[in-house]
């Protein structure tokens, strides 16, 4: 058997070797004692961020730390939070009577609502309920969350008490983490946009073709896996949200785009998202794609009933 | 009895200025001169050498991320201590301005500098030596003409003394690089140019062939032995092997390796860490005739012995469980919280967006450090005028080192998958290892900006 391991061409003798061998011991031994201080395995690093009282949101009171869904299972009611994070990942799928557009609730609150500026569930346990400008009422967490499924799903609400509204509350309430009625964690649901800006569809449309048609298609018709299921939503037509979600208004779909879109173009957050258009690009984008042909909705005529219509409302 | 240790001594002294002396003169022994006179303003030559250093993919360690290309500074991590790639501009004081055409020659294809010192390995002369002089005369047209000339200093490396002793390489050299022929393994002369490209400029065995403890490839050639091109792991990566089993080149078809050269990507998987880099500093440059070629003769390359062609099939019933909410493991909810969205329920991902991780070797083989380095770290895509857009995966280094564990053998052994059980030690190890690398272009994201995209062209 030759040395296979070494592959020596032929003329090669050990003579030859003997100095690259030594070399090559006295590399791995300076190796071997630098590596003595073996490195532990580090824990989880959690987000975390402040918490505020409701009436003063200087004053820091505490920390609130984004928990894991690996966490749930020390929960009594662990199975109800899973079903309910379920429904808010893939609700078109599991409540196909409700959900009229292809799109399932976390299309838009994105990582599941556990990012600051992308729609977070975070503090909506403790807003609600609250006097709504756009119903002129008071809505709870309930009716807030059928308000999502009438408009942005364009489909039909749930039953107040049904176990699927129950599971769905059931999560916000667990992302909470017993956060006091009183108080609030210190960030912003949507970012901040130039509302002064004037959106330039032309120049939308090219921007949408070259960020956003790859995955949401070159029709705005979104895409689908094998099964049919939702990988990316329709951003216009039959199966898109309808006039009356907040992201058929420029300004505000403006403020979600320029934060949370694209996804998995960075290699920092848990989507790999945002911060890659200038407000100008956003406002443009979405002033482009939210005027794009969708379903009306019906419930229009009483919204904004006490007057304040934000100046990009669709009606 | 007393003499003995000065006899040893004096011997020792002797035999080391003795080698130190035939250090010296080996070099010399491996140099040519040729006769070829190279006209470095002849724009057809230029262009020529500049395809010929794409295929060669000199760009890619002779620049840094932030550096002017060819500048060099590209720190090359030993256990030992970096070594710094050079800069090859035609800067006549830092660069290689004054280099003749022999000098090119003879350090590109021998190992031998212009002042006759021998090159470290890092440089892959062992594959370039079988270039022929005229592709080299083409090459330096363009590295003196069509390289813009960068004031550089070159850095030092960071080898502990004595082991900076550049001489030693010179044995290092008569041993694993010796001088051969380029040998076509076929008649067909679509094979051989493949079998060429493969072998030489592309030096894809500087990564996928496992290296023996003098560092050197275990085989240049698939005629030197199975070895070649059969995998091995560098830089935290496991550069798959490329010959004929299931966790090589089995499941490939020579049209989706043309894809992957070209694009970066195929409907199921996409290029990441080096090969990333390979395939936006390089292989998206080469004619479809050479990416055939190359495709072509990869395929031709048998099963590494020992290993299976195929593995016993498995039934899938991960994805029914993920779909209805069946969480049996830790790793499962981790999965479904951070992966699921992209790489789905069914483990498929999206085609040309999301790779997908059922059936993707790179997630099940045996050696575990390509998933665990992407997942820890991150990366992008290979960006070519092909696709609109480059995807990157996120880093998820805020896991706990369990966590990763957990997840990495989750997915490891779902869907149809079958790999080994890591451990949270390999976490840990890797993370160690990445906390020293330095970043490259494509663990960085995309330009996405409007007037990129109106420079990139595409469509």
């Amino acid at each position: 058997m030759n040395n296979s391991l070494l592959n020596l061409p032929d003329a090669a003798s050990t003579r030859f070797l003997r100095l690259p061998l030594t070399v090559i011991t006295v590399a791995v031994c300076a190796f071997a004692l630098s590596g003595c201080d073996s490195p532990k395995p580090i824990e989880r690093n959690a987000t975390q961020f402040d918490l505020v009282t409701t009436d003063d949101a200087n004053q820091d009171i505490g920390t609130y730390v984004l928990p894991q869904d690996t966490s749930i299972l020390k929960e009594p009611n662990a199975e109800q939070i899973f079903y309910g994070k379920r429904l808010l990942n893939e609700t078109k799928r599991l409540l196909p009577d409700h959900v009229g557009a292809a799109m399932n609730c976390n299309s838009c609150h994105i990582s599941q609502g556990k990012i600051p500026l992308g729609d977070p569930y975070i503090n909506s346990y403790n807003f609600y309920p609250r006097v709504m400008p756009r119903s002129g009422k008071e809505v709870d967490l309930i009716g807030r969350i059928n308000g999502c499924f009438m408009r942005s799903m364009n489909g039909k609400p749930l039953d107040r008490e049904s176990a699927e509204m129950q599971a769905m509350v059931a999560y916000m309430k667990w992302l909470a983490q017993n956060t006091p009625k009183s108080q609030k964690v210190a960030i912003n649901n949507a970012g901040e946009v130039d509302t002064s800006l004037i959106g330039d569809p032309v120049r939308g449309e090219v921007i949408y073709h070259v960020q956003c048609a790859t995955c949401h298609g070159d029709n705005g018709e979104g895409m689908k896996d094998s099964r049919g299921d939702i990988v990316f939503p329709p951003l216009w037509g039959d199966e898109s949200f309808n006039i009356g979600a907040g992201m058929a208004r420029t300004y505000k779909a403006a403020a979600f785009v320029k934060y949370n879109m694209p996804m998995g173009i960075q290699t920092k957050g848990l989507w790999g998202h945002g911060n890659v258009l200038s407000d100008q690009d956003a406002v443009d984008v979405s002033e482009f794609f939210t005027h794009k042909p969708r379903p009306d909705f019906p419930g229009k005529v009483n919204d904004w009933p006490t007057g304040n219509k934000p100046k990009d409302a669709r009606y | 009895m007393k003499k003995w240790p000065a006899i040893i001594g004096a011997l020792g002294v002797g035999g080391l200025a003795l080698a130190f002396t035939l250090g010296q003169v080996l070099p010399s022994l491996r140099t040519s001169n040729s006769v070829i006179q190279v006209d470095i303003n002849d724009p057809e030559l230029i262009k020529k050498g500049e395809y010929i250093a794409r295929t060669a993919d000199c760009v890619a360690c002779h620049s840094t991320l932030e550096g002017e290309p060819y500048a060099g500074g590209l720190p090359m991590l030993t256990p030992l201590g970096a070594i710094y790639s050079t800069n090859i501009t035609p800067d006549k004081d830092t660069g290689i301005g004054n280099y003749s055409f022999d000098d090119f020659n003879n350090a590109t294809k021998h190992g031998v500098r212009k002042d006759n010192s021998a090159l470290y390995p890092a440089m892959p002369y062992p594959s370039y030596q079988i270039m022929p002089d005229e592709d080299m005369a083409a090459m330096y047209a363009f590295f003196m003409s069509g390289v813009k000339a960068v004031k550089q200093p070159n850095r030092a490396s960071e080898l502990p003394p004595v082991l900076n002793w550049r001489w030693p390489l010179a044995y290092w050299q008569a041993l694993f690089a010796p001088e051969r022929e380029f040998i076509p393994a076929s008649d067909d002369a679509m094979l051989a140019r493949g079998q060429y490209l493969i072998e030489g400029p592309g030096h894809c065995g500087s990564c996928h062939t496992e290296r023996g403890i003098g560092f050197q490839e275990l085989a240049l050639s698939n005629a030197d032995s199975e070895e070649f091109l059969s995998g091995a792991v560098i830089d935290g990566w496991r550069a798959k092997s490329l010959r004929g089993e299931h966790d090589g080149l089995a499941t490939w078809s020579t049209a989706e390796l043309v894809d992957f050269f070209k694009t970066g990507r195929t409907e199921t998987t996409a290029a990441f860490g080096a090969m990333a880099e390979v395939v936006e500093h390089s292989t998206q440059y080469m004619t479809e005739g050479d990416l055939y070629a190359m495709s072509a003769y990869l395929k031709t390359l048998s099963p590494k012995p020992g290993e299976a062609v195929t593995i016993a099939a498995k039934e899938d019933i991960t994805t029914q469980k993920l779909l209805d909410g069946v969480y049996d493991s830790r790793g499962a909810i981790l999965y479904a919280e951070y992966c699921q969205i992209c790489h789905r329920a069914d483990g498929k991902g999206v085609p040309r967006i999301f790779p997908a991780l059922d059936g993707n070797s790179a997630v099940y083989s045996r050696d575990a450090d390509s998933v665990l380095q992407i997942t820890l770290s991150g990366g992008r895509m290979p960006d070519t005028p092909h696709d609109r857009m480059a995807f990157t995966m996120p880093e998820f280094i805020n896991l706990s080192d369990a966590d990763v564990a957990e997840v990495v053998n989750y997915i490891r052994n779902s869907w149809t998958n079958q790999g080994s059980e890591i451990n949270v030690d390999d976490v840990v190890q890797m993370r160690h290892f990445l906390s020293k690398k330095p970043k490259t272009a494509t663990d960085l994201p995309p330009d996405l900006s409007i007037t990129a995209a109106a420079e990139g062209a595409k469509p």
